[in-house]
């Protein structure tokens, strides 16, 4: 699958800070991406760069095959949402889009398509200035939507959502990924990325520290099994036991959690069952998100320490 | 370009724009009309020059006294355009809006181009729509005191009139892009405003009085001035012309360079 977005050792300074580090980046077209790090992190000046809105210090980069030093062969088939959303608060949502259209030479059309999309048609004509933070961020995103973009870039489209607003931001973003628009969505809210990306990249100090499908970031942390004996007075037991086979134990409350893979299950009834204990349940509990970034996170800063 | 200058437009139709733009103009003109005519004087002496009062009915009834006091007070509508594109440009970077902007047309030079074209066509009607509110205001006014107005509507009245119109004009212009500079370079409306307004008017009032009295013919807001009434005694036309040429074309460069170049 051909990428939508290519960086090659891409770096951004201020000053004395490297807000974006030496980024390798590859976007699978037609997928929704999700960007995630901490505040401060290096999201937005990334973004800012793959839109032309500030010059990389080095390195280069290709978005829908274009280069970024050349923003005007590309943005016309690239949306955008930046940031919190900009608006001429004594202009209506309808005007606001009206200023783009104009700008973008796209059809005029598209203000009432794109306005029904995000569910605004009815507060369109009012001021921007009597919006609510959820409905100029919904607005940001009819603006991103007017080019019909082949590429969708949403910078933390969720802020300011009230949580009805957040599933159905979801819905807007996995429509538009069911329509093959590749949509590139940067978020500090895990669980949000987690429950609308295919593809992830993960970012920390400016530097890229995973990118890849998302069930293979989940996958390759470690799986915890919890087994519950029927007699709390076994739990000890049953933790030495794992112990003894070399799979890290401890006791919480009456489970025992056992950092093993999904496989060793069986195994672990098994040799429960000839300890002659009795279990009441056995459950896989999976890392999430936030747990893997975590992870991730804290290793690279280790590396960086060390 | 022209999709800069169209969506620049459905911003300058906004009632705020239209009131200070518009409307502030229109305030200077008509009570600098109203108020060259009722204090003007049959003839010139000693106590009506020591109370500050410099026209007289001969001045008013020649072809040109039409837009006498329009033409007086063309600093005042300059500052009105110097304060919109300032504001104008400068919102732009500290509302955040500028991003959207650069998102939809991203050949920098166009956007600016398409957006300064815009508001000085603005600057333009607007400066016409004064010109003819304060005319009509004049030709109202004067019969009552006296003033004869058949010079104004002679052909030789008419060619003052455009005279006056077109340099009013261009001189707004100018300010306008003194305050477009100023704005880009600033980033910060308030700021922008303060500094426009600090520099035109103390600032090089001050150098002129006090520092260098030869910078009347030098200095971009007396040249502009001066070409408001079509040159003065001190700037003839062709220098004040020329002078705002090279001023324009540096100013120009430098706006253009910063607003290519930096980051939004």
């Amino acid at each position: 699958m051909a990428a939508a977005v290519t960086t090659t050792a891409l770096s951004k300074r201020y000053g004395p800070r490297l807000a974006v580090d030496a980024v390798d980046l590859e976007l699978p077209a037609g997928v929704v991406s999700g960007f995630v790090g901490p505040n401060g992190a290096g999201k937005t000046t990334t973004i800012q760069l793959l839109l032309g809105l500030c010059r990389p210090t080095s390195g280069t980069a290709e978005v829908l095959g274009r280069p970024i030093s050349d923003p005007a062969s590309y943005l016309g088939r690239v949306g955008a949402l930046i940031e919190a959303p900009s608006f001429y608060p004594t202009l209506s949502g309808r005007r606001n889009l009206e200023v783009l259209t104009r700008l973008g030479r796209i059809d005029r059309g598209r203000i009432a398509e794109v306005l029904a999309m995000v569910e605004l048609s009815d507060r369109a004509n009012d001021f921007v200035r009597a919006y609510s933070l959820g409905m100029k961020q919904r607005l940001g995103v009819a603006a991103a939507l007017l080019p019909n973009p082949e590429l969708c870039i949403l910078d933390e489209p969720t802020n300011g959502l009230d949580p009805a607003g957040i599933r159905e931001m979801r819905a807007v973003i996995r429509g538009l990924a069911d329509r093959g628009i590749s949509v590139f969505v940067s978020s500090h809210l895990l669980a949000e990325i987690e429950a609308v990306c295919d593809h992830l990249v993960m970012i920390d100090n400016g530097r890229i520290v995973f990118q890849g499908a998302v069930e293979g970031l989940i996958d390759a942390q470690q799986t915890d099994i919890v087994a519950t004996p029927e007699h709390a007075s076994d739990a000890q037991t049953l933790a030495e036991l794992c112990i003894a086979a070399e799979r890290p134990a401890r006791v919480e409350g009456g489970d025992v959690h056992v950092q093993a893979p999904e496989d060793w299950a069986p195994e672990l009834n098994r040799r429960a069952m000839a300890a002659g204990i009795t279990l009441r349940g056995l459950t896989i509990r999976r890392a999430s998100l936030e747990q893997a970034f975590f992870a991730i996170t804290e290793g690279s800063k280790s590396e960086r320490e060390g | 370009m022209f999709g800069a200058f169209s969506s620049e437009w459905i911003k300058i139709r906004r009632r705020a724009m239209l009131l200070w733009g518009l409307g502030g103009g229109l305030f200077f003109a008509v009570l600098a009309t109203i108020f060259t005519i009722e204090r003007a004087v049959r003839t010139f002496n000693p106590f009506v020059e020591r109370h500050g009062i410099r026209v007289t009915f001969a001045v008013l009834e020649a072809p040109d006294g039409l837009v006498h006091g329009v033409v007086d007070v063309s600093t005042l509508i300059g500052i009105v355009a110097l304060c919109l594109f300032a504001g104008a440009f400068a919102t732009e970077y500290s509302q955040g809006t500028l991003r959207n902007l650069l998102v939809r047309e991203p050949r920098r030079v166009q956007l600016l181009c398409g957006k300064f074209l815009a508001l000085a066509s603005f600057i333009a009607l607007a400066v016409v729509l004064e010109i003819l509110v304060s005319c009509a205001v004049a030709f109202l006014l004067a019969p009552g005191r006296g003033i004869t107005t058949s010079a104004w509507t002679s052909s030789a009245g008419l060619n003052d009139l455009l005279e006056a119109t077109l340099h009013v004009i261009v001189a707004s212009v100018g300010y306008g892009l003194l305050g477009a500079a100023i704005g880009v370079l600033l980033r910060s409306p308030g700021v922008a405003i303060g500094a426009a307004v600090a520099y035109v008017v103390p600032v090089e009032a001050i150098v002129v009085g006090a520092i260098w009295s030869n910078g009347d013919r030098w200095l971009p807001g007396q040249l502009l001035s001066a070409l408001a009434h079509g040159g003065t005694t001190d700037s003839s036309y062709h220098h004040t012309l020329i002078t705002l040429a090279v001023y324009v074309l540096l100013i120009a460069a430098a706006t253009l360079m910063v607003f290519r170049r930096r980051d939004a």
